[in-house]
């Protein structure tokens, strides 16, 4: 039983973990949650919004579901997998979300954006074809005060025809 | 958080539950934390994460529908045995949990250890007369979710035990069931009121009904004059003024309970 | 003039900025890594009202990590306003970086910089105070009554009209042609109600506060007024300018909030630490203590004629301004000279406003300024005279809404802290916008299907009409510097602050427009005061039209230096060259590429840098126009509003970006629309804010948020760069009284009191039947 027992040491646990598909040894503070955690260690991409689980800024995506960074404490993300934005793609290779959301003008100020592309991407996983009712759902945690959400429905609903024209050529 | 000194993530219900009897780790058990990471009691020195714990199955079982104390929110909103039960009202309930980064964490375990009035199950459980499981000192035990909600039982789930399981009884399989939540948006955490109505009929008349109550407080309630009513068959406006007296006489204001009044018409009327 | 033959501009050129922000690059205030930065916290005040007797800080400055304590005593005592406004600000000196009396419950008490937030939490809790509580007072009418607290009794405050009575602006006006009334076959009169409501940007208020490598204070901040930052802070904390720079880097939203110069303390605290500074709110504070909605009581009162024709109309405007003058005379102004010029009114105008004292929370900018307030009494007020004289509400407004080439007498009278100026409508697709919302909403069809409802739920369609300003005329400037590099692409210096409206992309298809290059072929760089030109910063809807203006007018300066040069290269006349596809192109065909005009300026001829700059204002203000429609079904026995379809059709003159465009509408108006349903700050009967977090204080998610179309109207303004007015505020207004008048068309019952939250509405049914 004592190798499912991690104890503190001077105010850290370490944990195994695998962030974006590496294997990271990372010491977590005592009573640090996931998403200080993560940008402590530089996934400044995890936005930290309001702190109280409620504007889904800080989604990440653990052990294949998205999940609220700011309610996770660091420490339970051991022996997990996440995923955050910077796993997804990048300026110069983007995912086909994050290529569609900037396509759609869903982007304004950005801060929003990572936590509900995680999101998205989760839903895209599950549903591949999702009807708005379905996205507005699964976004319902991402707050946006920037957009109406229009822009942003619409980039999910473009993005799903773009993965699903490359999963039939591939 | 801060005082915490172990993390600890047992793989079987009996591992935790000797976690958290042993005096020595002061353990909290916890599954989705949505109600509680942010405030662990200052005396809880190790967080008892029950993640690999085998109890988020949803199953058939006896002819009762048993929900694994850790199934998600959102396992509930998307299982097809809680879809089909009681007109899906489990599901339909689930679904209007806030948010869906919530659905994907919080667990149905967490909102009957922690009584709290914007928790959506309660009242749901209470109308379907839920049984729960739970492991503790004296071992695994099945206790009705009302006993447990509204009187704790001497126990402390998640402190000196642990719940696995909630039993939902094959009798309200067929029940005519809706789950109100009326609330400023869809979204919204808090409600007005939650209302959950059952009804089974038998001839022309009714077998049973349950009409309970949640939001008002952390312990929802029934409302049996209400309740009494509708089964005597006097009819949707007799049950409605019924309902609004019983509202009122908890305290409910005199919008939830006019509206709440209005909605019970509506359900007796589609009986 | 039309945008049909413009190449970048009009176009849904993709935002520069936002695949970086889709990919989670570091861009925000906080996603650096500064090297000893200490954590800043703020003691804030308990007390709605208190003075400080004692204040002891021994225990605090023992903590170990703590680096700095500030109060009252360690600060210079400069009064100021902390509203980012041009110099000098219309807004009360009745601020003070820390104060020795508090005025709200989140008001500034001390502050602390440590190494670790553990640290600045324990100090601050450590930090002693002895209060003497004064009696406090929450209500504008209570505010303003003989012998009420006076919570500005400090001698060295400045411009505040009647400290006495808590009046921290005021301002009445009257157009008298007749008697009043005299002509009207009716006449109503009531009172509208919006309370406290917040911004909500996603990002809350950070600053990060280090020193450059000659001491001068940096400030990296989330702001949208880095220019007026930097005055105020230097005027707070009596530092030059000159030692000031601030840093705006990418931001996460504003719509007000982040006009507003809170910067001072975090400020005041790396100079007492040496050391930098972060000071990020939590979204507790920054729901209390950063900047909220003006609250007001808006009565209106009008005269109309059977044949709708607007005799009188008089608005008085009580505003709350919480325990400072922040905006508290131009919001209040905005309220009545974006409104009430919207409607021709024959005889007599009245304007009473007051700005008020309280010992609430502090109001500020808030997207709409005033216009929000003003336009849910006047527009509810317009059907409720359409109702009585049997007009149709579009017919009655299409009679009397302000048309091309009209001015109002209200645009002259009443500017932002000095006179308005004259002005006539240049441009309006008011007409189109009406028609087209009509045709989307199906509002004749839909119009004669509800007529006749039975049962509980019930359906209806209203209408809203509302305009708003472009940038506020005579007082906003902006400047813009271009310099052209070897490649023949352009970097773009501005002042204006994208908050992540999207302006640095819209700036430069302006400048690429008149260069003849694309977008991309710009690299733009705003709002760094160290290094762009001055901008008054992203407000009052003005980036568009005068940093825009300021824009073009620099790329006009750089393309005519390309054309000097292009000459030589080309052996041609001037007046015989134009640019077109990165190219400076003769009219017989002869061209050169932009690259060769970089490098012959650069490295052989006449050897310069081909750069300008050039500044803007305006002496109008042109306004945008909306018509705004919403479908509504009222369950009238729960009183629960279900919006089924929103359509906004908007007048912004060109689109400079249409995609952009539509997305600051649709923001706009969902904002508008959680206004209308949910948002309320509450408060318990001491002052204390009761919802001070997302999960209790509800704005909309996208599972809540109906569907919404936004449509713009093509018009061409002549003041504007390509034909562009302003779009970014005035979507907000249209959801308040557009949903109202909707539920009056569905129930026949008048909705006063924002937000109609289902518990309001059946109160309001009730009380009708």
């Amino acid at each position: 039983m004592k190798n499912n027992i991690i104890e503190m040491t001077r105010g850290f646990f370490n944990i195994t973990v695998a962030v974006n598909g590496e294997k990271k040894e990372l010491a977590v503070r005592n009573g640090e949650f996931l998403l200080d955690a993560l940008r402590r260690h530089g996934w400044k991409g995890t936005k930290k919004g309001c702190d109280t689980g409620d504007c889904g800024s800080c989604a990440v995506i653990l052990n294949g579901k998205p999940v609220l960074g700011c309610l996770v404490p660091a420490v339970a993300a051991h022996d997990g997998a996440i995923t955050t934005i910077e796993g997804l793609g990048s300026v110069r290779e983007p995912h086909p979300l994050q290529a569609a959301f900037v396509e759609a003008g869903a982007v304004q100020c950005g801060f929003c954006i990572p936590g509900m592309i995680l999101s998205s991407k989760h839903l895209l996983d599950v549903t591949p074809n999702p009807t708005e009712a379905e996205i507005r759902k699964a976004l319902d945690g991402n707050l946006c005060r920037c957009t109406g959400y229009v822009q942003q429905v619409a980039a999910v609903k473009n993005a799903a025809k773009t993965l699903a024209g490359k999963g039939k050529r591939a | 958080m801060k005082n915490i000194k172990y993390y600890a993530f047992p793989s079987t219900t009996k591992e935790a539950v000797a976690l958290l009897l042993n005096k020595r780790y002061k353990a909290m058990a916890l599954a989705g934390g949505t109600l509680v990471a942010k405030t662990l009691p200052e005396t809880v020195e190790t967080y008892l994460d029950i993640k690999n714990v085998p109890i988020k199955n949803i199953k058939l079982q006896g002819g009762n529908l048993v929900i694994g104390a850790g199934a998600t929110f959102n396992d509930i909103d998307l299982s097809k045995l809680c879809r089909g039960w009681a007109g899906g009202v489990i599901s339909a309930a689930a679904a209007k949990c806030s948010s869906q980064l919530i659905r994907n964490m919080a667990t149905i375990g967490g909102n009957v250890a922690r009584p709290h009035s914007f928790n959506i199950f309660p009242v749901v459980l209470l109308g379907l007369d839920a049984k729960v499981r739970l492991s503790s000192r004296s071992g695994a035990r099945l206790v009705d979710f009302q006993d447990l909600y509204s009187s704790g039982l001497g126990l402390r789930p998640g402190l000196d035990s642990l719940i696995t399981e909630i039993v939902i009884p094959g009798k309200t399989r067929k029940w005519k069931c809706e789950f109100v939540k009326l609330a400023k948006t869809e979204s919204s955490w808090e409600s007005y009121i939650t209302l959950f109505f059952s009804a089974e009929k038998k001839g022309k008349g009714l077998a049973q009904v349950r009409v309970a109550v949640g939001a008002l407080s952390p312990k929802p309630f029934r409302a049996p004059e209400t309740e009494k009513v509708l089964l005597s068959g006097a009819g949707p406006v007799a049950a409605a003024t019924a309902f609004a007296a019983e509202l009122d006489a908890a305290r409910a204001g005199e919008y939830r309970a006019s509206a709440a009044a209005s909605l019970l018409k509506r359900f007796a009327g589609s009986i | 003039m039309d945008a049909k033959n413009l190449k970048v501009v009009n176009k849904p050129v993709a935002k520069m900025d936002a695949m970086g922000l889709a990919c989670g690059e570091p861009a925000f205030t906080d996603d650096v890594e500064i090297k000893g930065l200490l954590c800043g916290k703020i003691l804030w005040s308990p007390h709605a009202h208190a003075r400080i007797k004692k204040i002891d800080t021994d225990a605090a400055l023992k903590v170990p990590g703590v680096k700095a304590v500030l109060t009252y005593k360690d600060l210079p005592r400069v009064p100021h306003t902390t509203a980012g406004q041009g110099y000098p600000e219309p807004s009360p000196y009745d601020t003070y970086t820390l104060d020795n009396k508090v005025r709200y419950v989140g008001d500034r008490v001390a502050a602390v910089a440590a190494e670790t937030q553990e640290a600045a939490q324990e100090a601050i809790s450590k930090i002693k105070v002895e209060y003497e509580l004064l009696p406090a007072v929450f209500d504008t009418f209570e505010a303003m009554k003989e012998g009420a607290p006076v919570i500005h009794d400090e001698e060295d405050s400045k411009n505040i009209p009647d400290a006495k009575h808590n009046i921290a602006a005021k301002f009445d006006f009257e157009v008298r042609n007749g008697d009043w009334f005299k002509e009207a076959d009716h006449v109503f009169e009531h009172s509208w109600k919006i309370p406290y409501l917040q911004h909500c940007a996603i990002e809350p208020h950070v600053t990060i506060a280090y020193f450059d490598n000659a001491g001068r204070l940096v400030l990296r901040t989330s702001t949208q007024v880095p220019f007026h930052v930097r005055r105020i802070v230097a005027q707070a904390l009596k530092i030059p300018v000159k030692n000031i720079r601030v840093i705006k880097p990418r931001i996460g939203g504003g719509f007000g909030s982040k006009q507003e110069v809170l910067e001072d303390i975090v400020a005041a605290l790396a100079l007492k630490a040496g050391r930098p500074v972060k000071l990020e709110y939590t979204r507790k504070e920054t729901f209390i203590s950063s900047r909220t909605r003006h609250p007001a009581t808006c009565r209106m009162k009008a005269g109309v004629k059977k044949d709708g024709t607007i005799t009188d109309a008089e608005m008085e405007i009580t505003l709350n301004t919480g325990a400072y003058g922040s905006h508290a005379l131009t919001v209040m102004m905005c309220s009545g000279s974006h409104t009430i010029p919207m409607y021709r009114v024959k005889n007599n105008i009245k304007f009473i406003g007051r700005s008020v004292y309280t010992n609430m929370p502090v109001a500020g900018a808030y997207r709409g300024y005033g216009a929000t307030q003003g336009f849910f009494a006047w527009e509810c007020l317009m059907d409720m005279m359409a109702a009585k004289i049997g007009m149709d509400p579009v017919v009655f407004r299409k009679m009397n809404y302000i048309k091309l080439g009209e001015g109002s007498p209200v645009f002259k009278a009443m500017g932002e802290g000095r006179e308005g100026v004259e002005q006539v409508i240049t441009s309006t697709g008011l007409f189109e916008a009406i028609q087209k919302g009509m045709d989307e909403i199906k509002w004749a069809e839909k119009k004669a299907k509800y007529a006749s409802q039975t049962g509980p739920i019930r359906r209806g369609v209203g209408v809203a009409c509302m305009m708003q300003g472009s940038g506020i005329p005579e007082v906003d400037m902006a400047c813009a510097t271009m310099k052209m590099n070897e490649d023949g692409s352009f970097n773009l210096l501005v002042g204006a602050a994208d908050l992540g409206t999207g302006s640095d992309t819209i700036l430069a298809q302006i400048a690429a427009e008149v260069l003849g290059i694309k977008a991309d072929d710009i690299v733009v760089t705003s709002s760094d005061t160290d290094i762009t030109p001055f901008d008054v910063g992203a407000y009052a809807s003005s980036t568009t039209f005068i940093s825009g203006g300021a824009v073009k007018k620099t790329a006009e300066k750089v393309r005519d230096m390309i054309i000097e040069v292009g000459a030589k290269i080309l052996d041609k006349k001037k007046e015989e060259l134009r640019l077109a596809d990165g190219k400076v192109v003769a009219a017989d065909g002869a061209s050169c590429p932009l690259s060769e005009v970089a490098n012959t300026s650069l490295y052989y001829y006449n050897q310069h840098q081909i750069t300008a700059s050039a500044s803007h204002f305006a002496h109008t203000s042109p306004p945008p126009f909306q018509a705004n429609f919403a479908e509504v079904e009222v369950d009238t026995e729960t009183g629960q509003i279900k919006i089924l379809d929103y359509v906004s059709c908007v007048d912004c003159g060109t689109a400079i970006n249409p995609q952009l465009a539509q997305g600051q509408n649709d923001g706009a108006v969902v904002n508008g629309i959680s206004h209308t349903l949910s948002e309320e700050m509450e408060f318990s009967s001491n002052g204390t804010p009761l919802n001070a977090s997302f999960r209790r204080y509800k704005i909309l998610s996208a599972a809540d948020t109906p569907p919404v179309r936004s449509f713009i109207i093509p018009t061409w303004e002549p003041a504007g760069p390509f034909g562009a007015k302003s779009v970014s505020e005035i979507g907000i207004n249209g959801p308040l009284p557009a949903v109202a008048n909707a539920v009056y068309s569905a129930t026949g019952v008048w909705l006063f009191e924002a937000p109609f939250t289902p518990d309001k509405v059946l109160k309001a049914i009730k009380k009708a039947r």
